[in-house]
């Protein structure tokens, strides 16, 4: 049956001949020119051809592939597929579709021959336009296959999944005597119940659950009691079901007659179809006996039924589908007699004719081994005397167990009384119990340094500081400090001192400061610093100062009282050579200067004579009128800028930068 | 309740102090302070900062083979209390303890040994290569102590180098007077107390340089230990 369910659905005609044909225009070039080479245009050509051969093959292919093939099926799907599709119809119809495929071959080829020879891209056009053209016309010609198809393909679909082989329970009778009832009772399958004959048209199937194992219940639609060539479709579909599957049959009665069929014509119809219960088993429900008992039937009709299991495989069971009375029953009784008859089958299948078991047989049999003591004793269940001698709890006597709750009830309850843990310690020594234990000593957890054999360590410890002691590890060498060494250290101090000093002070020389470097030939010292400095290298400074003073004092004003440089009595001057200097050097010294004076002056710059200058004074004070009226600020004004301006450091930053905004 | 080690640092983090990292894998990491905390996030290697027990150890900074440093270990053994092993343990702890300090004194003795001579070596180069900037004479102050010679008919080269010894041992004493206490171990374990004294005053007519004739005074408060 696998399969069956997704055959994919069957184009009509006219959707076949849209697909194919869009297909080769979707999917291949379309672009050709009469200009192009004819071996290019004339593989143009072909190639759509051969194209649509190929799609329309394998578009049929798959339809035929699709279908199941009928000899391949079981017997009963055979069979009921050609009850309901006649077979010849079916096969004629798929041989259409096989032989179209081979005509569209064979013009697809033709015509592929022919384009080799094409001249022109007119002809060539032509010979593609009249391939395809032929292609469509056998295709349209396929247009009642197609839709047969189609319509046994949905037809599929929709069939219950009757499975052969399994363990199958078959409802059979005339119509309306309550095949449909006892299914919909005893499976969760939704058959149709109505109160008429040939309700149910078609098989349906159920299942139910019987000891863990699943059970198929086909409901199969009335037969009537007339030959088998006059039957129609629906009787077919019962005949062929009863005919075809192993199952056990539900052979249904109405012995109320209320179905409208006489119970004559009920007992009639199961001789007439006894053939196709060649080994089965057949169970004879008699059902509706809310209505009618099997009592209560006249005698004759009595051993009339009686008489059908006379041959004793068949067996006689009650039901009434309406009260739900005997039906469990039923079900469990059929169900369980199946299982026996199909265990004993597959037990005698699967031994050989001189009893040795197969060992496929063997294989399952192991499988549902159940083991037990060898020696056959029975194992019980171990209660301990202590519990076996337990007197039963009970709340409201006066001797009964003492919990802990009841201890936490008579120490203040709940929240109050706290559990003693320390109690129910086991320790060498039950003194010990309420010991305060050191966690922490020294800094130091405790429990860090408890090892049973501390004893022995500590031991060895010991040992070994002896042995250090002995070997001298601990002897001191205190040199004292050298006096030499020490004034060395000392000296190196004060050396390293004096570093950071000079350090300190070229690195404030070298800082900006907001200063313009003034070069050292322009920075002018005092006398007293070079003095100092000079009493600091150890030189004595006293006469250098006097004859500088003296100098300084001389050339301050009025005429030298000294007669000459040259005849200075002074020892310490310096001295002077006067030959050896040269021409230039004594340009530049007697070119020296007081300050340094602008080449011009820059108030006159530009300005020539006094007119001109009192007229641009007086534009000056124009143009500073303005804005001394509206106490504005000019640019010679101090202005101290924001040093966070506001608009570049707040709000929300996004993207870009502080100062982009 | 126990000391745990920091993670980071390895000082001890006792109980309600710091702060514990639980990561998901179960491993608990304990810091001792928001210093090491941070440190741990920043992914810093706590073997290659120079604060850390880690490095100490890890430089040979440290005692970390010897026999006492074994005792104290995390063994995942239980043991039941008992009152005598307690009782033991505890006057082990101190026994170990002191050896360990001693030993540990030592260690740091061997670990500096050679540092005076170097240090000395250093210093006799530097004093070598500087020698101008060692304290001077000034040339008023040679002018004065040559008058003070012809004065009193001494030699002058005497006094001047009366002067310059002056002036070299003079030191900036950061401990203005008072009392400095400080503890010192003995390798033996022992420890002992170490009084030392700074005269206020003294330091205080030093630094006047006025009073030259008093030339003999105390050296107490400049020798180096």
């Amino acid at each position: 049956m696998t399969g069956w369910k997704d055959i994919p659905p069957v184009p009509t005609a006219q959707e076949f001949i849209d697909i194919v044909l869009s297909r080769t225009q979707r999917r291949l070039p379309t672009q050709i020119r009469p200009g192009f080479k004819i071996s290019r245009i004339r593989a143009f050509y072909t190639r759509k051809v051969k194209f649509t051969q190929e799609t329309c093959s394998e578009k049929f292919g798959a339809i035929i592939s699709s279908f199941p093939v009928l000899s391949d099926q079981h017997p009963f799907h055979r069979d009921l597929m050609n009850i309901l599709y006649d077979a010849d119809h079916f096969k004629v119809a798929l041989g259409q579709i096989s032989t179209a495929k081979n005509l569209i071959e064979t013009i697809s080829r033709d015509y592929v021959r022919l384009l080799k020879y094409a001249q022109s891209l007119y002809q060539c056009k032509q010979l593609k336009r009249a391939a395809l053209g032929r292609m469509a016309t056998l295709i349209k010609r396929l247009k009642d296959p197609l839709i047969y198809l189609d319509q046994v393909r949905q037809h599929l679909a929709r069939l219950p999944d009757i499975n052969p082989t399994t363990r199958t329970l078959l409802v059979a009778g005339f119509p309306n005597v309550g095949k449909s009832s006892f299914v919909r009772s005893v499976t969760r399958a939704d058959t149709p119940v109505e109160p008429y004959a040939f309700t149910t048209k078609s098989l349906f199937v159920g299942h139910l659950d019987y000891k863990y194992l699943r059970y198929q219940v086909i409901d199969t639609p009335g037969i009537l009691d007339h030959p088998l060539e006059e039957m129609n479709t629906i009787e077919m579909q019962s005949v062929t079901a009863l005919a075809h599957l192993r199952a056990a049959v539900l052979y249904f009665m109405d012995i109320s007659e209320q179905c409208g069929f006489s119970l004559k014509a009920q007992i009639n119809l199961f001789k007439s179809i006894k053939p196709l219960f060649a080994n089965k088993m057949v169970f004879i429900v008699l059902n509706k006996m809310d209505i009618k008992k099997f009592e209560e039937l006249d005698p004759e009709m009595q051993q009339e039924i009686n008489d059908l299991t006379k041959s004793g495989e068949v067996e006689i069971l009650r039901a009434s589908c309406a009260t739900q009375e005997g039906v469990q029953e039923v079900k469990n009784h059929v169900c369980e007699r199946l299982l026996v008859e199909r265990v004993s089958q597959k037990l005698k299948a699967g031994t050989h004719s001189n009893g040795n078991i197969g060992t496929r047989l063997q294989e399952v049999m192991a499988r549902i081994h159940v083991a037990t003591p060898m020696d056959g004793t029975t194992r019980e269940t171990f209660i301990p005397e202590a519990v076996k001698n337990l007197k039963k709890y009970d709340k409201n006597d006066p001797n009964r167990r003492v919990l802990a709750r009841d201890i936490e009830e008579a120490n203040g309850g709940a929240g109050v009384f706290n559990v003693d843990l320390r109690k129910d310690w086991i320790l060498e020594n039950p003194e010990w119990k309420y010991d305060k234990i050191p966690e922490i000593f020294d800094g130091k957890n405790v429990y860090d340094y408890i090892d049973p054999d501390i004893d022995a360590k500590l031991q060895a410890l010991e040992e070994e500081e002896e042995r250090l002691e002995k070997e001298g590890f601990y002897d001191e060498d205190d040199d004292l400090p050298d006096e030499e060494e020490e004034e060395i250290l000392q000296k190196a101090e004060y050396i390293r001192e004096q570093h950071a000093l000079i350090r300190n002070e070229a690195k404030m020389r070298k800082s900006l400061k907001n200063r313009a470097i003034i070069p050292r030939k322009a920075v002018k010292k005092p006398l007293s610093q070079l003095e100092d400095h000079l009493d600091q290298l150890g030189v004595d400074t006293e006469a250098i100062g006097l004859r500088a003073r003296a100098q300084t004092a001389q050339s301050s004003r009025g005429r030298s009282l000294v007669r000459s440089r040259g005849t200075t009595a002074d020892p310490d001057a310096m001295d002077i050579d006067d030959g050896a200097a040269s021409a230039k050097e004594r340009l530049a010294r007697s070119r020296s200067r007081a300050r340094s004076v602008a080449a011009t002056n820059r108030l006159q710059d530009g300005v020539q004579g006094t007119t001109l200058r009192s007229k641009a004074e007086r534009q000056a004070k124009l143009a500073q009128r303005k804005m001394n009226r509206m106490a504005r600020q000019g640019e010679a004004d101090r202005h101290i800028h924001a040093s966070m301006p506001k608009h570049l450091f707040s709000g929300k930053r996004t993207i870009g930068k502080t100062d982009r905004r | 309740m126990r000391i745990e080690n920091c993670f980071f640092c390895g000082r001890p983090a006792w109980p309600s102090k710091g702060i514990t990292f639980m990561r998901n894998d179960g491993k608990a990491f304990r810091f001792c302070r928001s210093k090491c905390h941070k440190n741990f996030k920043m992914k810093r290697n706590p073997r290659k900062l120079k604060w850390t027990k880690a490095y100490r150890k890890n430089a040979g900074k440290e005692m970390v083979v010897d026999s006492t440093l074994q005792f104290a270990a995390r063994r995942n053994v239980p043991v039941r209390y008992n009152r005598e092993l307690w009782q033991k343990t505890l006057k082990a702890m101190e026994r170990i303890s002191e050896i360990r300090a001693r030993r540990e004194r030592v260690f740091y003795k061997k670990r500096m040994a050679g540092k005076r001579a170097r240090e000395v070596a250093a210093a006799r180069k530097l004093v070598a290569e500087n020698e101008h900037l060692l304290p001077r004479l000034r040339g008023s102050e040679k002018r004065r102590l040559a008058e003070l010679a012809a004065e009193r008919g001494v030699d002058v080269e005497e006094l001047e180098r009366e002067e310059l010894a002056k002036l070299a041992s003079k030191k900036k004493s950061k401990a203005f007077g008072g009392e400095v206490r400080r503890v010192r171990v003995r390798t033996d374990g022992g420890v002992e107390e170490i009084t030392e004294s700074f005269g206020g005053k003294n330091v205080d007519e030093e630094m006047d340089d006025d009073d030259h004739d008093d030339s003999d005074r105390d050296d107490d408060d400049m020798d180096t230990d």
